[in-house]
């Protein structure tokens, strides 16, 4: 393993061609006859989204105070907000969220999600990958099985390449449960090649920072490319010829890294001084808001996925930023001070933004965390973990707005109708950006059980 | 036949009533709604802030900023403009919402004590160059936005160890507790009349967040706002008349005002921004608030003449 700047560099994490021939073989076999008649009745859509945006809401948003309040539940399920109407009839959000209430006619509301576990560190690799495979959580021991590829790997791994910037880009920290990394954010049997690219926009300078790219002290870009030549080279020697084949393709990945430090087209793609301070604004001057508009810049650069984290840790008030959404505390006061205007802000302004851009329908956008929260109000006027129902949004990206699909039972605790789990949702989002599912199999990263979300279509 | 339309006299007389009459309307309209007072920009900065309180000499503003990923008590300098964290050394964990003692020399807030994935919070006592804090109420539940009373002989705050946002208060030394509400409901945000007689408090009990005033022992609750939003964050004018408080009825966060028995409220800021978090100057010449019109969080004011 070398390391460059802060960016370790893996050797080895290519995949041979034998070892492809026995993933794709063993992931046809192993496909039920059910499964693969299912997956092939979804055809690739007429006009697949050209990027995603997933909006990661870490912490666990609850559900009552979002999109699916529950205005005739008990005092003690309800909470302290009232709801009001969207555009669409009958449907109500929480009072704290006026301005996406106003959009709702651009999005589909998802309030039926389930996941399978109440733990961050599980939940979040399952949120990511579609499966808790090799999930740790917060006793420290991972759960059997390799970690699926994330998301935003998968399309990585499909589009390739082909544009100035790296494929898959995350906006934001890596994801914690206390001091530890979540697993699931990475390439997994893709290999680390596919792991994510990540800017970090810092609000009180209004700089991006790429941490991989973050030069020693002593090392100025010029000795930089002296150095990155030196390690390609050193790194060709001890290679198998396979393995060679995998290493010109991180030299490819490595190539666009410095790209982007030294290519003044592809730097500017980070800045956001280029913006006017009206768009800015308008997003909220939040790290939120700003890495919003930051993934709006990526999007419209052509980068086929970006990440982008509301907070590196699930608490609200240790994460290094904007703070997380695991309100076990003050659920109502955070909510009410901090994250319901900051969303409340950044996403109309995304909504706006994608559709004054024309990006809208080429962009598919997720909103959606590991998780909801507990429909009772615990003793502490706030929330706990909730995998058994939560919600989410999603929109643009050619899918139909404008509709609620699932429910939930009066009081939030359970999915009434319509299950939907995070191996559908990626499962639909691989649909969206027109990954066949021969693709899926042959690179070994259908779902099992995951289903497209067909209402969306 | 159709041809030039000719209005008669008596025609023109009416149009020119309905016009004039209209005229009026709009006239008597401008009139009638409240004036914008002028608003000045105290900080630029953006991070986000909130729980503004004015040091009783009128010099300093404590705030709760995120700063650098840090939560934390700052105070603002007015005459320099200088910003700078309340508490030497830095704890290294997150602590907000503070509040002067009227004599100025000591600060209350809020400690959160991390465990694990956790937080606890605790209420401290510090000087008021930040240093010597020490716990004021340990972490019994989550103990949250503590107030001095105007006397400074005691203090209120919100704590949930009866299963539910309550307001206490207790003495200096944070001892001698009352429990001053027991509601099912969530009842936060204290704030005291500057005759230490009555708390302002915003609570759910009527189904969504209103603002309700009692005595200081915790008698005779008044509901004073009756709106089906969130009504929050009150704080009580230097001269007791008037309440300004964080409401949400107009579709986003203003600063409101009304009479401190609840009537007469009407818009303060009237702007398409989030304002929250309204503090009088000891004076009572200026409403300082957090608002969001240039994009971030920005302490501003209205000077009153």
């Amino acid at each position: 393993m070398l390391t460059l700047g802060q960016h370790r560099m893996r050797t080895c994490q290519g995949i041979t061609r034998r070892e492809l021939i026995q993933v794709g073989a063993s992931s046809v076999l192993g496909l039920s006859a059910w499964n693969w008649f299912a997956n092939s009745l979804h055809a690739t859509p007429t006009k697949p989204a050209k990027s995603v945006l997933l909006l990661w809401l870490w912490g666990g948003p609850s559900h009552l105070d979002t999109w699916d309040p529950k205005p005739n539940a008990p005092a003690e399920f309800r909470g302290p907000f009232t709801t009001i109407p969207t555009r669409l009839p009958g449907i109500r959000f929480c009072e704290l969220f006026p301005e996406i209430a106003k959009r709702t006619d651009q999005l589909a509301i998802l309030r039926s999600l389930k996941t399978g576990h109440n733990d961050h560190g599980i939940a979040g690799t399952i949120g990511l990958t579609g499966s808790m495979a090799g999930g740790v959580g917060l006793g420290g021991s991972a759960l059997p099985g390799s970690p699926r590829p994330t998301i935003g790997s998968t399309v990585a791994r499909i589009k390739g390449f082909s544009g100035k910037l790296p494929p898959f880009l995350v906006v934001g920290g890596k994801l914690h449960q206390g001091k530890k990394a979540i697993v699931g954010e990475g390439g997994g049997p893709l290999g680390g090649l596919y792991d994510p690219f990540r800017l970090i926009y810092e609000p009180e300078s209004g700089q991006t920072r790429i941490p991989a790219l973050q030069l020693p002290a002593d090392l100025t870009p010029d000795r930089l490319e002296d150095r990155a030549k030196l390690l390609t080279a050193f790194d060709r020697l001890s290679r198998t010829v396979d393995q060679l084949r995998s290493a010109r393709v991180l030299d490819d990945y490595r190539t666009q890294a410095l790209g982007m430090l030294t290519s003044p087209t592809a730097r500017k793609a980070f800045d956001l001084s280029q913006e006017k301070s009206s768009v800015k604004e308008r997003y909220g001057l939040t790290r939120f808001g700003q890495s919003c508009l930051l993934g709006r810049r990526l999007v419209e650069n052509g980068v086929p996925f970006v990440q982008i984290n509301w907070s590196d840790h699930v608490e609200a008030e240790e994460d290094s930023g904007d703070g997380g959404w695991d309100h076990h505390y003050r659920n109502f006061q955070i909510m009410q001070d901090r994250h319901a205007p900051w969303l409340d802000r950044a996403l109309p302004a995304l909504i706006d933004d994608l559709k004054e851009r024309g990006l809208f329908d080429s962009t598919l956008v997720l909103v959606v965390g590991e998780f909801g929260r507990s429909p009772k109000i615990n003793d502490k006027a706030g929330r706990e973990h909730w995998e058994h129902c939560y919600s989410g949004l999603i929109f643009g990206g050619g899918i139909r707005g404008g509709q609620v699909i699932g429910s939930s039972t009066p009081r939030g605790e359970h999915v009434h109708d319509r299950p939907i789990t995070p191996a559908d949702l990626i499962t639909t989002v691989q649909h969206a950006v027109g990954i066949t599912s021969e693709q899926a199999q042959t690179l070994n990263v259908s779902l099992e059980g995951g289903q497209v979300i067909h209402e969306l279509f | 036949m159709i041809g030039p339309f000719h209005l008669r006299p008596t025609g023109l007389m009416g149009i020119v009533a309905v016009l004039l009459l209209l005229m009026t309307t709009m006239v008597r309209g401008v009139a009638s709604a409240p004036p914008i007072p002028a608003t000045k920009r105290i900080t630029s900065d953006g991070g986000f802030k909130q729980h503004l309180h004015f040091s009783p000499d009128g010099k300093r503003l404590l705030f709760t900023r995120i700063h650098k990923g840090k939560m934390g008590v700052w105070t603002l300098e007015l005459a320099t403009g200088m910003m700078k964290p309340l508490l030497i050394p830095d704890p290294n964990t997150p602590h907000f919402d503070a509040h002067f003692s009227p004599d100025g020399k000591s600060v209350i807030f809020v400690l959160d004590i991390l465990h694990g994935t956790d937080g606890k919070l605790q209420i401290n006592r510090c000087d008021a160059d930040g240093k010597n804090s020490t716990v004021l109420i340990p972490h019994k539940a989550f103990e949250e936005s503590p107030r001095w009373s105007p006397d400074g002989k005691r203090f209120a705050w919100v704590t949930t160890r009866d299963g539910n946002q309550e307001i206490y208060s207790a003495n200096i030394k944070g001892q001698e507790l009352r429990r001053l509400t027991n509601d099912n409901a969530m009842d936060n945000n204290p704030a005291w009349s500057p005759d230490g007689k009555k708390l302002a408090f915003s609570s759910s009990r009527y189904g969504n967040f209103d603002i309700l005033s009692m005595n200081a022992d915790g008698s005779e609750i008044q509901r004073l706002t009756n709106h089906p939003s969130v009504d929050m964050w009150p704080a009580w004018s230097p001269d007791g008349k008037q309440i300004a408080f964080t409401t949400n009825r107009d579709g986003n966060y203003e600063i409101y005002l009304m009479n401190a028995d609840g009537s007469n409220p009407r818009n303060l800021t009237q702007h398409a921004a989030s304002e929250n978090y309204a503090a009088w100057s000891p004076d009572g010449r200026r409403l300082a608030f957090i608002s969001t019109r240039h994009g971030g969080h920005d302490i501003y004011w209205i000077e009153f003449p």
